[in-house]
C-alpha cells in the first residue's frame, strides 16, 4: 500500500497539514 | 569574545547546521521524489549501482549537523533565560517551544530510527538480506518524516522570532 510519504507531494501536503493543525492549536489553547 | 558575539555566532551555526541537515531531506525528496523499493539483488551484490548510490550518500554529515543545529538552539535558549518557558509552552515563548519539540524529535528520529536502521541497510550491522530490504523502507519513512517534520518546524522557528498570526 502506498503511503504518503511515497511521494513529495504527498510529504510536502502533509507537513502543510501539520503546520496548519498546530497553528490553529496553538492559538486556541496557548494564551 | 562578548555576549552579543557569542549570540551571533551561535545563531549562525544553529542556520548552517540547519541548512546542512534539513538540505539532505530536501535533496532527497527532490532527487528521488517517489519510493523506489530497494530489492535483494541490489544488496546481495555490494558493486551494484544502487548499493553504491546508497553507500556513498552515506557520510555522516548530516546526522552531526543535526547535533550542532539542536544544541546551538538549545543553548541560545538557555542564554536568553527562555528555556523553561519554551519547555512549558509560556505565552510568546511558546511557538518556539513548539519548534524546539519539533527538533528535538527530528533528532531522535535520525539518531534513534534512521541510523540503527540504515547501519543494517549498509551492512555496517551484520542482518540478513531480507532484513535489510526492511529496514530500507524504515529508513525511507524516517528520511520523510524528518522532511515533513520540518515544515511545521521552520514555521514555528519563524514564529517565534516574528509572532504574526500567533501573537494574537
Amino acid at each position: 500500500m502506498r503511503h504518503p510519504y511515497d511521494t513529495a507531494a504527498g510529504t510536502i501536503v502533509l507537513g502543510l497539514l501539520l503546520t496548519g493543525a498546530l497553528a490553529v492549536l496553538a492559538r486556541l489553547l496557548i494564551a | 569574545m562578548d555576549s552579543l558575539s557569542i549570540d551571533l555566532l551561535l545563531r549562525w551555526g544553529h542556520f548552517i547546521a540547519g541548512v546542512i541537515w534539513v538540505g539532505h531531506n530536501y535533496s532527497s525528496v527532490i532527487q528521488r521524489p517517489n519510493w523506489r523499493a530497494l530489492n535483494a539483488a541490489d544488496l546481495i551484490d555490494d558493486q551494484s549501482p544502487r548499493f553504491q548510490a546508497l553507500l556513498h550518500r552515506e557520510h555522516g554529515t548530516f546526522r552531526w549537523a543535526s547535533v550542532v543545529a539542536w544544541s546551538a538552539g538549545m543553548l541560545m535558549l538557555w542564554r536568553y533565560g527562555w528555556l523553561m518557558g519554551a519547555i512549558t509552552l509560556q505565552g510568546t515563548l511558546a511557538p518556539i517551544g513548539i519548534g524546539m519539540y519539533i527538533g528535538t524529535l527530528m533528532m531522535a528520529n535520525v539518531w534513534l530510527v534512521l541510523w540503527p536502521h540504515q547501519q543494517k541497510v549498509l551492512g555496517l550491522k551484520p542482518a540478513s538480506i531480507a532484513e535489510r530490504v526492511r529496514c530500507s523502507r524504515i529508513t525511507h519513512l524516517s528520511s520523510r518524516t524528518n522532511t515533513m517534520l520540518s515544515i511545521p518546524l521552520l514555521f514555528f522557528m519563524a514564529a517565534g522570532a516574528h509572532g504574526g498570526l500567533l501573537a494574537g
